[in-house]
């Protein structure tokens, strides 16, 4: 949807050069990103790659999300990927005083109150708080799937109408499609998309890959899956979009702790390599520590944002991290004052 | 399955023994009581004369087109009705009420309507399996689990692909056995449909039959029936359904 406000790279004069052939994928993209990163504004960089997803799908995707003007040339079956660091100045999300309010047979219930919030390119974002707090209001709004009731938000500088591919959701558990096997699920969107067959299966074995999801599963049904493993191809399923932001809803919360643990620190991993923007909602607190950047903590009645934490805690963070304790120590003793609170007001309101 | 092979072999030599013994006491005449060699002999001298061969591809022609038309029917009016309240609340009713009324009591109507003809004959067959196809339809798209339509819009999904690629195939399961139900209900409103009027069907064989007192014939005939409506239950809706309970895992579940 970008295709036509980017403008072509016209200096083919590279500034840098890489040679994706000696990354395995799919991290040659992840070896642009960085090298990107790295390079200063307006330097133009030159990607020479074999790996025709990531040339014609992948690479181009990830340019017109940022904005940076590109140009891919065939030769002698390598592509010349030349890309144009020209960074855009605004946030990857805002939210301006948006507030949200559901017609109940009660009555009318506030799920959000008011919510500001700009979350920056690249950042892993926790949202924590107990249920009933408009965590999940907000990140379906965020996802376009449904609409405030006043306040706007802005993604990429585009205020947000509907859900688009750019913004994709792992929901809780029950949202892969039980009639696809697990490579047709992550193929579903791509297909939507139009990518051609071979492309959309290279790129959906490249995300199986790097989610950990062992080969001899890619061709299996979903029912044949365990819960960690179908939560794996959910990830998958929403990477291979490449989406500008990913919005996760309680992802982990069905799983047992060891499964949950282990795919923590793959999320970690990924986002490491990736640096992807990730709103992480959770009503587990010890779980937001160890992800997130920083920390939002929601207070319900009416939902809003009662806290911000910034988390600078060496990655990979473990649950046995005794700076991941203190903070989760930190956080859970404000949000249990804040239901003494809460009580306290309704007694008074009572008496 | 190999026990079961053989019980039902010695079941059913047993029940053709005995029916033959009856057969042979001559306790009644052989145009009310036939034995099971002369229902044989009835099979071989239809099919010899090829009256048999035309009989079931007539029918077969005729409930092929009708119940072909009674699926597109039933998947589109299915859709609409399970998709927009409105439509839900008005044709819906329309809908449940039709599917009370046997689809034999349409032939008046079609009758009236098309005269003796193929049209006739059509019109019942797809009135007696639309509505059940229809139903069908109706409640897989109502069942669809909304986080499918979610998940689907949040990758991009919207309009028709919506329909063709998260609805249709999320309400497979209920959707073929309305296609299922449909098919036997069609199968039974040809028949009773052909028993009605010359019309060359095995439904008018039936009748001729009992016209020339040949009781063998009739239940020569008979046996075709329940083949047919048998073998395609069995080759054709049994396997889809199994094959749709298998990916989704809801076999020995």
């Amino acid at each position: 949807m970008h295709l036509e406000t980017v403008k072509k790279v016209e200096v083919l004069k590279p500034d840098r050069v890489v040679d994706l052939r000696d990354a395995i994928c799919p991290h040659p993209l992840n070896v642009i990103r960085d090298t990107i990163r790295a390079l200063d504004d307006d330097a133009v960089l030159l990607a020479i790659s074999d790996h025709e997803p990531t040339a014609l799908e992948n690479a181009p995707r990830f340019c017109e999300r940022r904005g940076y003007p590109y140009r891919v040339i065939e030769q002698e079956g390598l592509w010349n990927i030349f890309i144009q660091k020209i960074e855009k100045k605004e946030a990857r999300l805002r939210v301006e005083n948006v507030s949200k309010v559901f017609i109940a047979r009660d009555g009318k219930v506030s799920a959000l109150s008011d919510i500001n919030l700009t979350i920056r390119n690249g950042e892993f974002v926790s949202i924590v708080g107990s249920s009933g707090c408009g965590k999940s209001t907000l990140l379906n709004l965020i996802a376009g799937l449904d609409k405030p009731t006043s306040g706007r938000i802005l993604a990429d500088g585009k205020r947000v109408g509907g859900p688009g591919s750019d913004r994709v959701v792992v929901f809780q558990e029950g949202a892969l499609f039980p009639w696809l096997t697990v490579v047709e699920n992550v193929e579903f969107g791509l297909k939507l998309r139009r990518v051609a067959h071979k492309i959309r299966r290279e790129l959906a074995d490249d995300y199986l890959k790097l989610v950990g999801l062992d080969d001899k599963f890619h061709n299996s049904y979903i029912h044949q899956l365990s819960g960690g493993m179908k939560q794996r191809v959910a990830l998958a399923r929403a990477l291979v979009m490449e989406p500008s932001i990913l919005l996760m809803d309680e992802p982990f919360a069905a799983l047992d702790i060891q499964t949950r643990e282990s795919l923590q620190e793959e999320l970690q991993r990924i986002w490491v390599e990736s640096h992807k923007t990730i709103i992480f909602v959770t009503h587990n607190v010890e779980e937001a520590v160890i992800l997130g950047d920083r920390v939002l903590v929601f207070t319900k009645n009416p939902g809003r944002i009662k806290s911000e934490h910034d988390i600078e805690i060496e990655r990979p963070r473990k649950p046995g991290n005794p700076e991941v304790f203190l903070n989760t120590k930190w956080i859970t003793d404000e949000i249990r004052e804040d239901g003494e609170d809460a009580e306290a007001g309704i007694r008074e309101a009572a008496g | 399955m190999k026990r079961k092979i053989i019980l039902l072999t010695v079941f059913y030599l047993l029940l053709l023994a005995i029916w033959e013994g009856v057969a042979a006491l001559k306790l009644w005449p052989s145009y009310l009581f036939p034995s099971p060699l002369g229902v044989l002999s009835s099979l071989v001298a239809g099919f010899q004369d090829n009256s048999f061969t035309i009989g079931i591809l007539v029918s077969m022609k005729r409930v092929l087109i009708g119940y072909g038309l009674s699926v597109l029917g039933g998947l589109l009016i299915g859709l609409a009705i399970g998709r927009v309240k409105v439509l839900d609340e008005t044709f819906g009713t329309i809908v449940l009420g039709f599917q009370a009324l046997p689809s034999i009591c349409w032939l008046p109507i079609a009758l009236l309507w098309f005269g003796l003809s193929e049209s006739a004959i059509v019109l019942v067959v797809v009135l007696g399996s639309l509505f059940a196809v229809t139903i069908g339809v109706d409640s897989g798209v109502k069942n669809v689990p909304p986080i499918y339509l979610r998940a689907a819009r949040t990758m991009g999904a919207g309009g028709f692909d919506l329909y063709t690629k998260v609805i249709i195939p999320a309400a497979m399961p209920s959707i073929i056995s309305g296609l299922k139900q449909g098919w036997s209900f069609a199968w039974r409103a040809l028949m009773a449909g052909e028993l009605l009027y010359v019309s060359i069907g095995l439904g008018h064989l039936l009748t001729m039959g009992r016209e020339l007192n040949d009781i063998s014939q009739i239940i020569a005939v008979m046996i075709i029936i329940i083949v047919i409506g048998i073998t395609v239950d069995r080759f054709v809706f049994t396997k889809l359904e199994n094959r749709v309970r298998e990916r989704w895992g809801l076999l020995n579940a």
